[in-house]
C-alpha cells in the first residue's frame, strides 16, 4: 500500500511518503508558496506496520483515535466527540474508504481481548453509521491486545492502548 | 519446517521386562506437592564398545531427574554424594549394594545400562525398592539415538506410576506462542522440561491460541499471516498447513473435540463473537451460542458432552457451561468482575479459570457446576493461560512474576510452581498434549 498525500488548498501533489506520517510545512511557506499545508495520510494499518518493523501510529492521520475504559467498548461523551469530527471529514471526503482496528490494552486473556477488540470496532462502526457514514466504507478488525502502542505496564500506557484506531483505505 | 514425525514411533519398540511388582507401594497416601519420596538415580551404565555415546546415561540420567523434580513427588539424592558408580557396579537386584543407597537415606532407586551401536540406543532402565532389596519395574526402549529424552520421559512417568497408581504427564508435548526470536508471535512445541524446542510456525505474523488434537499430530492455531485471523491447521508429520477456517473476522480458539470429530471455535458474526461447531474440513456444522455478547474460548469435557466457554453476556466476563449441541446454558462463575480462559480437567472433575481479583489476574479452579473454588496462584505477578496436563495433575500457566510472561507448571493444588521456560521474549497459550501414544 502507498502512503499518500491530502493535498490542502486546491493544489494537487503527490509525493510518496513510505511509513512517514506527520506534518509538515510546505517549502517556501512564508514566501511565493504561502497557503499550501502538506502532511502524510496513514494508510498502512497497524498490522503492516508491526510486520515491516515500524513504530505504530497513533493520531496521525486526519481521523483520531478513539479511547475505552478497562473491559468496555462503551463510547464514552469525549468518544463521541472524538467520533463527529471523524464522521466530519469523512463527509468531506466522501469516496475514503476505512478501516478501523479495534485493540485493547494487556491485561486478560488474549482470547476473550480479541472479542473485546471486535466489539470496540464494531461500536465506534455503528456509532458512524448513526451519523450517517455509509456501513460500506467502513471494515473492523480486531488485533486484541496484540499490537500496543505503548508498551510499558502502567494505566497511562494500558489507556493509551485501548483504543479503536482508523486506517485509510482509499477509494 | 522440519517435521515432528520422529515422536511416534518409539511407542512399538518398547519391550516389557517386568510387569507390575509395584502393587505394594501404590495407593501411598502422598500428594504431588509433598517432594516426600527420597530416590537416588545413577547414571547408566556404559555397555556399547569403547566410549562411544559416553554422555548418554548421565543425559537420561538428568532428563529423568528434572521430570521427578517437576513432579513434585520426589526429593532426589544428589548424585555426587553417590557412593556406587555406574561403570564399576551392577544393575540387577543381586547386585545391587542396596545398603550404599540406604544410608544416603533413598527408598527408590533407579539404574540401567544403555548400548549404542551406530544411530541406535538400547536402553534399559529399572527402578528398585532400597529397604526391600527388589526390582518394581523395568523398561527396555531401543530407537534413534536422538529419542533417548522420550526415553527418559517416558521412565519417569512409569516411575510415578509405580509410586502413585498413575501414569505420570512427561511424555507429552507443549505448544505455546513467543516472540523469542523476533518481534513476530511464532508457535512453538518442546517437553515439559524444554526440551527439543521446534518453531513449528513461520507466519512472520500474529499468531495465538494454539491446541493440539487428541493424537498430537495436529495443531490448530490463529494467525494474522494472510491478514485476516484465520484458523490454521498444521500436520505436525508432514509440516502442511491449510485455513480451515478463513471467514471474515475472527476465526478464533480452535478446540478438538476429545474424539477428534469435530472442532468448537469462536467465529465473529457482524462483529460478535459466536462458539461454532466446525467439521475437520472446517464446514460449518452448528452455533452453538447466539447471543449479542461475547462467547469465546470453549474447553471441552472429557467426554465431549459439555462445553465450558467464556461470555460477558452478564456484563463482565464469566464463566458458562453448556451441552455440546448448544442447549442448557448456565453460568457457573458469580464471584469476581472477571472469570475467563477455562480449561477442563481431563479428568473431568474440576475447571481451572482465570480471575481478576485485587487488580491481578490468577488461576483457580472449580468443580464444573461452579461449587469448591480453589486459589492456586497469589502474590506472584499475573498467571493465565491454565492448561492441565493429560493425567489431570498438573497445570500449565503462563506468568509475568519474574518479568517477562514465562512458562510454569504447578500441581493441581498449586503447590510446587517450577518455571518452564527462560530468557528472551515472552511466552504464552501453552497447550498441554494428551500423551503421545
Amino acid at each position: 500500500m502507498v502512503s499518500r498525500v491530502l493535498v490542502v488548498a486546491a493544489l494537487a501533489l503527490v509525493v510518496v511518503l513510505p511509513g512517514c506520517p506527520g506534518r509538515k510545512k510546505a517549502p517556501g511557506a512564508a514566501g511565493q508558496g504561502a497557503g499550501l499545508e502538506e502532511r502524510g495520510i496513514d494508510t498502512a494499518g497497524s498490522l503492516e506496520r508491526f510486520k515491516a518493523g515500524e513504530k505504530l501510529s497513533g493520531d496521525s492521520g486526519p481521523l483520531k483515535d478513539v479511547h475505552f475504559a478497562f473491559d468496555s467498548y462503551e463510547l464514552d461523551e469525549e468518544a463521541r466527540a472524538i467520533l463527529r469530527e471523524n464522521a466530519n471529514w469523512l463527509q468531506d471526503n466522501s469516496r475514503e474508504k476505512v478501516e478501523i482496528e479495534g485493540h485493547c490494552d494487556e491485561r486478560g486473556t488474549v482470547e476473550y481481548n480479541l472479542a473485546l477488540g471486535a466489539k470496540r470496532a464494531r461500536a465506534v462502526k455503528d456509532y458512524l453509521v448513526s451519523l450517517g457514514i455509509a456501513a460500506d466504507r467502513m471494515t473492523t478488525i480486531s488485533y486484541g491486545e496484540e499490537l500496543p502502542l505503548c508498551t510499558e505496564h502502567t494505566e497511562e500506557c494500558w489507556a493509551k492502548n485501548r483504543r479503536a484506531h482508523f486506517v485509510l483505505l482509499g477509494d | 519446517m522440519k517435521a515432528v514425525g520422529k515422536w511416534w514411533f518409539v511407542a512399538g519398540t518398547i519391550l516389557f521386562l517386568a510387569q507390575d511388582l509395584g502393587a505394594q507401594v501404590r495407593g501411598t497416601i502422598f500428594g504431588p506437592g509433598s517432594r516426600s519420596y527420597p530416590i537416588a538415580v545413577s547414571p547408566l551404565r556404559n555397555l556399547s564398545d569403547g566410549a562411544v555415546g559416553r554422555e548418554l546415561g548421565t543425559r537420561f540420567a538428568d532428563i529423568l531427574e528434572r521430570d521427578l523434580v517437576i513432579s513434585g513427588y520426589f526429593r532426589l539424592i544428589d548424585r555426587s554424594a553417590h557412593i556406587e558408580q555406574p561403570d564399576t557396579s551392577g544393575t540387577e537386584a543381586e547386585n545391587i549394594n542396596f545398603d550404599s543407597w540406604a544410608v544416603l537415606g533413598a527408598l527408590g532407586l533407579v539404574k540401567g545400562t544403555f548400548r549404542l551401536e551406530g544411530d541406535i540406543v538400547t536402553v534399559e532402565a529399572k527402578l528398585f525398592d532400597v529397604a526391600q532389596r527388589r526390582q518394581l519395574v523395568g523398561r527396555r526402549y531401543r530407537g534413534p539415538v536422538d529419542l533417548v529424552r522420550r526415553m527418559a520421559h517416558r521412565f519417569a512417568d512409569e516411575t510415578i506410576l509405580q509410586f502413585t497408581g498413575e501414569r505420570g504427564p512427561f511424555d507429552s508435548r507443549i505448544a505455546f506462542v513467543s516472540n523469542r526470536d523476533g518481534r513476530f508471535k511464532e508457535v512453538y512445541t518442546m517437553s515439559l522440561d524444554g526440551g527439543d524446542l521446534q518453531q513449528v510456525t513461520k507466519a512472520q505474523s500474529i499468531t495465538v491460541s494454539p491446541s493440539w488434537s487428541p493424537d498430537v499430530r495436529y495443531l490448530l492455531y490463529t494467525s494474522y499471516k494472510k491478514g485476516n485471523p484465520d484458523l490454521f491447521l498444521l500436520d505436525t508429520l508432514s509440516g502442511r498447513e491449510l485455513v480451515l477456517s478463513g471467514r471474515s473476522g475472527l476465526n478464533l480458539g480452535g478446540r478438538f473435540s476429545p474424539d477428534g470429530s469435530t472442532i468448537a471455535m469462536t467465529l465473529e458474526e457482524g462483529a460478535n463473537s459466536e462458539i461454532v461447531l466446525l467439521d475437520r474440513s472446517g464446514d460449518l456444522i452448528q452455533k452453538l451460542t447466539d447471543h449479542w455478547a461475547i462467547d469465546v474460548s470453549p474447553s471441552w469435557s472429557p467426554d465431549g458432552r459439555q462445553i465450558a466457554f467464556c461470555s460477558n453476556r452478564s456484563g463482565t466476563p464469566q464463566i458458562y457451561v453448556m451441552n455440546a449441541d448448544g442447549t442448557g446454558v448456565r453460568r457457573i462463575t458469580y464471584e469476581g468482575d472477571y472469570n475467563t480462559a477455562p480449561a477442563w480437567s481431563p479428568k473431568g472433575d474440576r475447571i481451572a479459570f482465570v480471575r481478576r481479583y485485587e487488580g491481578g489476574f490468577n488461576i483457580f479452579t472449580m468443580r464444573p457446576d461452579g461449587s469448591d473454588v480453589k486459589q492456586l496462584t497469589q502474590a506472584a505477578g499475573n498467571n493465565e493461560d491454565p492448561s492441565w496436563s493429560p493425567d489431570g495433575r498438573y497445570i500449565l500457566f503462563s506468568s509475568n512474576r519474574s518479568g517477562r510472561k514465562k512458562l510454569y507448571v504447578m500441581d493441581a493444588a498449586g503447590i510446587n510452581q517450577v518455571q518452564l521456560t527462560h530468557g528472551g521474549g515472552d511466552d504464552t497459550s501453552p497447550a498441554w498434549s494428551r500423551w503421545l501414544d
